[in-house]
């Protein structure tokens, strides 16, 4: 029998009480990285693999609602790469932090840092939404 | 809860591999994926992005490199992630084993894919 099993996802919201959307949104950010990065490895490959179709598969990356996702995305990538040096940092060099307590607050802070880290990247890519996705600003 | 008893569950040595690699990675690839989405998402911007592009940016032999390193640690990480967030849905010994296999085989058709298209380059038409 493996230990330490997780049986779904709902049960994980009331993991140890209240409070551990960490857990949740780090795994719903790296499920939504790793299939971009899996898209994005093929598209790019097709250069050669297929050259005729890179254009083609670059355009459809310039859909509007593709655009949205991309914004959507970039903060999962950043909270991703935020909370995951969190853990990292406690895990390897500070575990005496596993505590509840630290856990929470640092919980907060890498909210909070990857909010003011995606900010300015969701106002250029929303710049470039309206932009390229709906041709406003005239082009 | 203490690092040690996070860790108590004797686990086989290539998960402990495996958790050590989770975080090593992370470390560095915080400046290698935010310093490829800072280059490719605004200073070249997406629209900008095309067949010549790719040509152009690989004619350096330093991107190139760089993005085996992108290649090599994003995906490795990203797979194993996916693979732990299969396992904790099992209590199976042997569905277990066959998440282990799939994922195997799943990264190394994408790496190979990846690694091709970077090695050869673009082919022009």
């Amino acid at each position: 029998m493996r230990d330490n099993v997780k049986i779904a996802l709902p049960g994980y919201v009331k993991y140890k009480g209240k409070g551990f959307y960490a857990f949740i949104l780090h795994r719903i950010s790296g499920l939504a990285t790793i299939v971009f990065l899996t898209l994005h490895i093929t598209t790019t490959a097709t250069v050669f693999f297929a050259p005729q179709w890179y254009d083609v598969l670059v355009e459809i990356f310039r859909n509007p609602v593709i655009m949205i996702a991309e914004i959507i995305l970039a903060f999962f990538v950043i909270y991703h790469g935020v909370n995951g040096l969190r853990i990292a940092y406690v895990d390897l060099i500070r575990p005496d932090l596993w505590k509840k307590k630290p856990t929470r607050k640092l919980m907060s802070a890498s909210l909070i840092v990857a909010i003011i880290l995606w900010l300015p990247a969701a106002g250029i890519l929303g710049y470039n939404l309206l932009k390229y996705g709906f041709n406003l600003f005239g082009s | 809860m203490t690092n040690s008893e996070r860790t108590a569950v004797k686990q086989p040595r290539y998960e402990i591999f495996a958790w050590k690699w989770m975080r090593y990675s992370a470390f560095l690839l915080i400046p290698l994926v935010w310093i490829h989405a800072i280059i490719q998402d605004f200073i070249t911007g997406g629209h900008n992005l095309s067949l010549e592009y790719v040509h152009m940016r690989w004619a350096v032999f330093g991107w190139r490199v760089y993005d085996i390193f992108l290649l090599a640690f994003a995906f490795s990480h990203g797979v194993n992630g996916l693979r732990q967030v299969l396992l904790d849905y099992t209590k199976s010994e042997s569905v277990a084993k066959t998440i282990n296999r799939a994922m195997f085989i799943f990264w190394l058709v994408f790496t190979t894919i990846g690694a091709i298209a970077l090695i050869y380059g673009v082919r022009t038409p």
